[in-house]
């Protein structure tokens, strides 16, 4: 006997199946109706969202083609952004994912077969039986299972496991108290309904399967054979009520997915439209290289729908609420009242609101119209009402939400435009007020005068070239906090010296380098930014060299991504990518060092620049054995004091990030941690002493160990040094 | 509803290490950089609450001190609706009677309810400029203020003793206010508001002809000469205060 044998015959004897059996004409009609109700419902709830995002700016997201296309659609369709540090989720996402695809072009070539061919063609031109219906079948009911286990591990995983990154408690909680307990319901609603029509699917094949007594094809339908037998095991088969069964099934099943066709634009589920399209449309650069504010007279930041853009608005509806954000956020982990989930979920809801938009199960309740219930009008303001100022000030920019976030929403802008009117206003906390005042009159956040920027060069024994005055190679531009900070000083002099020693050809700018502006920039006070972008931009002109190097990864950033916008284009390099360059010609000479250490990745250079193998390159050169900290590299954990937080008061932190990541590498066993920006030398030579832990754990810039192994004995002894150290 | 003039001064600043001029009768002003004064900026912050909280307008008024108009501008910013600069002075240091007749002579032909400026300056510690200005115009003078409330052609302010006391006052306006400190630490002016009420410009220059100042000449300028140091006494109280009783009958002050 050949199942794949599809001789002619009448349309009950051949391999297929009957779409409609038993349907009279009323019920047929009453299908179709119910088909359009449906997919009008659809197109009205996708046509409310799309015209949405119409009325926001332009976002430049047009650029790149084939990346966006091929690249993305590529990247998109293996789920990677779903798998990245999350293996399990992104494999039962994958079989979701794909066994909802295969099962609805299933639906689909029904649909052309019955609807189209039949129709247009004639009874006879169908093609849905015979060998192709075999292939169909076995196909969609072993996707069907994939469908299936990919949902019971989802919902295993948010039922039983509950990592924490699914609990929907705010970071920010209104003293009036919130619920979000339509968020949970929501999500075991998606859940369910997809689950829902998968089973009553195959129960409605199981029964076509008893009805129609178990021909010998429909074997390749294994799951709906499988089922059949097992109504027949309950008595229900061919000769009994298999018949009315199916019939019931059918009806079932069929509202189910129509009813689920419907529901999508209107909750979780439109995250399968709006997240291939913010995929698509992501620009992993937005964060390091900002966009300039609103071209508006009266106001600089974000205060209204229409200053979102096109972009920002659908990163609004691509949230499904994953949480890794959520966790990773050092701000959220420090108790500041910031999560950048409940960010965007505050802002979908505000946008929502303001837009009349339908939504099932998916709005935070409050007693008093706060936060995202905000209405507008009333002098209501976006930020500071809806989002509150001190969770828009506790954002570090360390950028491991854009990071972490799988489907594509960039957090880190949306939050710097809302910052920017608040700065606009005069929003801000003294400590603030007076960094940016002296940055404004004097180039540097510590109200010393500008002429007084070089000073710690007095005490060299050498002097170092003004690059103003004569050709160098490399301009240093050293930075507020190395040039000021009476503790960074003298890592800036080790620098110098050892730069001095090896013959490399350095110059400095003097008081006419001031502050960089990436973290002015980043507090959202544009118009300081654009002063400063000027005034270092003239300097630059001024100088001759061929390179610049500069201390702080902060300064890079802006410096190698956002200088050339305003017409300063120079090859940025960072210090420890400038060692490894002099370690590898040999122009450097280092001996080992033996030491056990660690490396704290900064996120601007890690995260935002992707510089990690060069300082790690110049500890191996080193001997000093690298042990890595769970958060490392692009996933680092910020220290606090990026994005203007370090002229910010964080005394209400219940833990500040500097002091959680010391409490990390202390895990290591390792007896130095090891750093590459001048903010963290400070931050975390503070921590390792408020943890308890400076006399176990010694912080050291890798200039520092550099310097030490400039001078180190011969190799045969520092192995002894190193384990003494 | 209160209209009310400013005055803004610009003063050396601070931070920036002070040098004087050959002959040391004054500091040298050539490559000074000059900020706003710390007290003109609490006398502009406390107008603009009190323009907040009744209506009125503030109108900034300024000498054409060194980079004065760019101080203008950071007020006008702030939400001042006017900005004037007096011009015609002779350049260096201005003493206070011919500031506070300058500034007289262009307010006889203004109107307004209430007049603030700063307490003192670091270049006028005796806090005089108010009180003249008052003395020239006839008006009522309150100095160290620290609150302003308008009411009724009248104003309530908060003036501030030392110890931790206060009176409260009413002064008939017009009046002139010596400001020691505003309710709120002053605004700070994004730049970009700045740079825009410059491309706005809207700066009245005003040719004012003063003579004759204080009649006073400055002999020499020099910097503090260092004493003694400090000793410090260290231990509990109790210890302390043994080795205060000790000093002080060492040296006879007590028996």
């Amino acid at each position: 006997m050949s199942v794949f044998a599809a001789g002619p015959g009448p349309i009950d004897e051949i391999q297929t199946r009957e779409v409609f059996a038993n349907f009279g004409f009323f019920e047929l009609a009453l299908f179709y109706l119910l088909t359009a109700v449906a997919i009008g419902l659809f197109a009205y709830g996708a046509f409310r969202r799309i015209r949405k995002y119409a009325r926001g700016r332009r976002a430049g997201r047009l650029t790149m083609p084939f990346r966006r296309t091929v690249v993305r659609t590529a990247e998109i369709g293996a789920n990677a952004t779903i798998g990245h540090r999350y293996p399990m989720v992104g494999v039962a996402h994958f079989l979701i994912f794909w066994g909802f695809i295969v099962l609805f072009i299933g639906t689909v070539i029904l649909t052309i077969d019955h609807d189209i061919v039949r129709i247009a063609f004639g009874e006879e031109a169908s093609f849905f039986k015979g060998t192709f219906y075999i292939v169909y079948s076995v196909i969609l009911d072993t996707w069907g299972v994939a469908f299936l286990a990919g949902l019971a591990y989802m919902g295993l995983r948010r039922g039983l496991s509950r990592p924490r990154n699914l609990d929907y408690k705010r970071a920010e909680e209104p003293p009036e108290g919130y619920s979000r307990a339509q968020f949970v319901r929501g999500d075991w609603l998606f859940l369910g309904l997809l689950a829902f029509i998968a089973v009553t699917g195959y129960l409605e094949e199981g029964a076509r399967i008893v009805a129609s007594d178990f021909p010998d094809f429909e074997i390749w339908s294994p799951v709906g054979w499988l089922v059949g037998r097992g109504f027949e095991a309950i008595g229900v088969d061919a000769a009994g009520p298999g018949e009315t069964w199916r019939h019931v099934l059918w009806w079932v099943h069929s509202l189910a997915a129509l009813g689920f066709v419907a529901y999508i634009p209107f909750s979780k589920a439109m995250h399968m439209l709006t997240d291939f399209g913010n995929l698509l449309f992501f620009d992993e650069g937005s964060s390091r290289r900002l966009s300039p504010p609103v071209e508006a007279p009266d106001h600089a930041g974000y205060q209204s729908l229409e200053d979102f853009t096109w972009k920002e608005l659908l990163d609004l509806d691509a949230c499904t609420k994953c949480g890794r954000c959520h966790v990773v956020c050092p701000a959220n982990a420090a108790g500041a009242p910031l999560s950048p989930r409940d960010l965007i979920l505050d802002l979908r809801q505000w946008a929502d609101q303001s837009t009349s938009t339908v939504s099932i199960l998916d709005r935070e309740h409050r007693v008093e119209p706060t936060g995202p219930l905000t209405v507008n009008g009333d002098g209501t303001k976006l930020a500071g009402d809806v989002i509150k100022q001190s969770t828009l000030w506790s954002c570090t920019t360390c950028m491991a939400c854009v990071e972490a976030c799988p489907v594509g929403i960039e957090h880190v802008p949306t939050i710097i435009q809302l910052r920017r009117s608040l700065v606009d206003e005069g929003s801000m906390e003294q400590s603030l007020v007076d960094a940016l005042s002296n940055i404004a009159s004097q180039g540097n956040s510590f109200g010393k005068s500008s002429r007084m920027r070089a000073r710690w060069t007095k005490s060299l024994d050498f002097t170092i070239p003004d690059a103003r005055k004569e050709p160098v190679k490399y301009l240093w531009f050293v930075g507020d906090f190395a040039s000021f900070d009476e503790r960074l000083q003298e890592q800036s002099r080790t620098l110098a010296r050892l730069l001095h020693r090896s013959g490399v050809s350095f110059g400095i700018l003097y008081e006419g380098e001031w502050n960089a502006g990436n973290d002015v920039r980043r507090v959202g006070e544009e118009g300081l930014f654009e002063l400063l972008v000027e005034h270092n931009r003239e300097a630059l002109e001024a100088a001759r060299f061929e390179e610049i190097f500069t201390t702080d990864p902060h300064s890079l950033n802006t410096l190698k991504n956002e200088y050339p916008d305003f017409g300063a284009s120079y090859p940025v390099k960072h210090y420890t990518e400038l060692l490894r360059d002099l370690i590898k010609s040999g122009e450097i000479k280092v001996r080992p060092l033996g030491r056990k250490v660690t490396y704290h990745d900064p996120c601007y250079l890690a995260r935002y620049n992707n510089i990690t193998r060069a300082p790690r390159l110049i500890l191996e050169a080193m001997a000093c054995h690298v042990k890595e900290m769970p958060r490392n590299k692009q996933g680092t954990f910020c220290c606090g004091a990026g994005g203007g937080r370090i002229w910010m008061d964080d005394s209400g932190l219940v833990e500040r990030p500097s002091e959680n990541r010391i409490r990390e590498a202390m895990e290591l066993g390792v007896d130095y941690f090891v750093v590459s920006c001048p903010k963290d030398l400070t931050m975390y030579s503070d921590a390792a002493k408020t943890t308890g832990n400076e006399d176990k754990l010694t912080v050291i810039d890798v200039v520092g160990l550099v310097a030490e192994a400039m001078d180190a004995p011969e190799p045969a002894m520092a192995s002894e040094a190193g384990d003494v150290g | 509803m209160a209209d009310m003039i400013v005055l803004l001064r610009q003063v050396p600043d601070l931070v920036e290490e002070l040098e004087l001029n050959d002959d040391s009768t004054d500091v040298e002003r050539e490559f000074m950089k000059f900020v706003l004064s710390e007290w003109d900026d609490y006398a502009l912050e406390e107008a603009l609450l009190v323009k907040e909280a009744s209506q009125g307008s503030v109108t900034v008024v300024a000498l054409d001190d060194p980079d004065v108009d760019q101080v203008l501008y950071t007020a006008l910013a702030k939400g001042a609706d006017k900005a004037v600069k007096l011009t015609g002075s002779e350049e260096g240091w201005i003493d206070s009677h011919q500031r506070a007749r300058t500034i007289a002579s262009w307010m006889r032909n203004q109107t307004y309810d209430l007049v603030l400026t700063g307490v003192q300056s670091v270049e006028d510690i005796d806090g005089q400029v108010g009180m003249l200005l008052a003395q020239e115009l006839q008006h009522p003078h309150v100095s160290v203020v620290v609150s302003v409330e308008t009411k009724n052609g009248s104003a309530r302010v908060t003036q501030e003793f030392g110890g931790g006391r206060f009176s409260e006052l009413d002064v008939q306006l017009p009046a002139v206010l010596g400001i020691q400190q505003s309710r709120q630490a002053p605004r700070y002016a994004p730049i970009s508001r700045v740079r825009q009420a410059q491309q706005a410009g809207g700066l009245e220059e005003v040719p004012t002809e003063v003579s004759g100042g204080s009649g006073l000449t400055v002999r020499r300028l020099y910097a503090p000469e260092s004493t003694d140091h400090a000793e410090m006494l260290e231990g509990s109280a109790d210890e302390v205060a043994d080795k205060i009783i000790e000093l002080l009958r060492s040296r006879g002050l007590i028996k």
